[in-house]
């Protein structure tokens, strides 16, 4: 009982972890390159639910502060908010590095598949 | 002075790939004859590939376990944690304190997240930049299609379908284009500079500005966009980006760092503004840029 008031109460990070272990696994176990790049997709909006989530408070209002005195616990908690900014410019770069990487091993290779991969580089290195 | 201008121009022609420095060895990447010699690589091939297929099967059991025990530990990590929402968890300390009590004085800013991210960690968002401003450059790098790394049948090809695609034009798109274009970019402008008073600001307004120019590109093709953005502009205004947060936020620091008075005005935003403006150029060059780059091959 203790455990389901545990998971309830922290919902949103284990929803997190679940998602960040669904990627992981992606990442991992894929062949397809660009089910990899998905895969680490998916680890990352893992972890920006995990941050927004942890500047959430019950009832505040969003960051835009009203004029004069201000009471700091009616409004949610505006640094996770920025810091899930920094990530979402991070990973948007990231895969679209990597998915360029991938259309030019595509345009040599012919596949993006990495056990083909593997074998036509050894048939190449024969 | 003459010594100098000619170690200048032996620089810009080490640059530009025409001259060679003295040291060519260091510089050069592997262009010389390949060397015969082969060291002992060759004699354990076998237990190589051997290895590499041994590999290649126990990898997925292994990453199952890890992927699991990972899990398993976060999952213990997280049901330690302070409960969702509460407001006396750990994270709603005094530093958010502060930026929600004096975001309104000290930038100027409203939105106490455009004011934290623009003015408080006013750096760190212009390492998000560069770093945004670096991807496109590395997409550039791997995927511009020009004589030298495109074969002659695949330069063809893409020709073969731009024509094939100006035959069959769609009509459904291009009239909805017309009509919604317009309209995306004056939002995609108000998102951008009220984004020190409402949400937005310059990573949400400049994704949308980029968002129509993708649309207007869709519609009527890379040569309808390239009479008034082309490779020229492109570069131009993304550096203008990038150069004006520089100066902006460099001039900002210094002036604050040795109590001068800095000369910007804070009803409008003060900082927020020019700064969101920068960004927001950045971000829409970059979303144009990748969907220029994975569709056609070129601005």
């Amino acid at each position: 009982m203790d455990l389901i008031q545990r998971i309830l109460e922290n919902r949103f990070s284990v929803t997190a972890v679940i998602l960040f272990g669904i990627g992981f696994a992606n990442l991992m176990l894929q062949y397809n390159l660009v089910k990899k790049v998905v895969g680490f997709n998916i680890m990352d909006s893992a972890v920006f639910l995990l941050l927004a989530s942890q500047g959430y408070i019950e009832g505040a209002m969003p960051p835009i502060v009203a004029e004069g005195a201000v009471e700091a616990t009616a409004y949610i908690n505006p640094i996770p908010s920025g810091l899930v900014l920094t990530g979402i410019v991070v990973s948007v770069s990231v895969s679209a590095f990597s998915l360029a990487l991938i259309q030019r091993i595509y345009h040599k290779y012919g596949t993006v598949d990495l056990r083909e991969l593997v074998m036509r580089t050894e048939k190449e290195e024969d | 002075m003459s010594k100098k201008e000619s170690a200048w121009t032996r620089f810009a022609a080490w640059v530009n790939g025409e001259h060679e420095p003295a040291e060519s060895r260091l510089f050069s990447m592997g262009m010389g004859p390949r060397k015969e010699r082969r060291p002992e690589i060759t004699l354990p091939k076998r237990e190589e590939k051997q290895r590499l297929h041994g590999f290649l099967s126990w990898y997925p059991v292994a990453s199952a376990v890890i992927g699991v025990i990972l899990v398993g530990i976060l999952l213990a990590t997280v049901l330690a944690m302070p409960s969702f929402g509460q407001v006396e968890n750990p994270t709603n300390n005094e530093v958010p304190a502060h930026y929600l009590q004096h975001t309104r004085e000290e930038t100027g800013a409203s939105n106490a997240v455009a004011g934290m991210i623009l003015n408080y960690r006013g750096f760190d968002t212009f390492g998000e930049s560069c770093v945004l401003f670096l991807a496109v450059s590395c997409v550039f790098i791997l995927l511009l299609r020009d004589e030298n790394n495109t074969s002659q049948k695949d330069l063809e090809q893409a020709q073969r379908r731009e024509q094939r695609r100006k035959r069959r034009q769609d009509v459904i798109l291009q009239e909805a284009a017309r009509l919604l274009s317009p309209f995306i970019l004056l939002f995609g402008a108000y998102m951008l500079l009220g984004g020190h008073h409402s949400p937005g600001g310059g990573f949400s307004g400049g994704a949308v500005l980029g968002g129509a120019l993708i649309l207007y590109a869709s519609a009527f093709g890379q040569d309808a966009i390239r009479r008034f953005f082309n490779e020229k502009v492109y570069n131009t205004v993304r550096v203008i980006g990038l150069m004006l947060y520089a100066v902006l936020f460099g001039y900002y620091i210094f002036t604050g760092a040795n109590g001068l008075e800095n000369h910007i005005p804070l009803d409008y935003g003060g900082l927020i503004l020019p700064i969101d403006i920068a960004v927001g150029l950045v971000v829409a060059c970059t979303m144009y840029g990748f969907y220029a780059m994975f569709t056609r091959g070129e601005l």
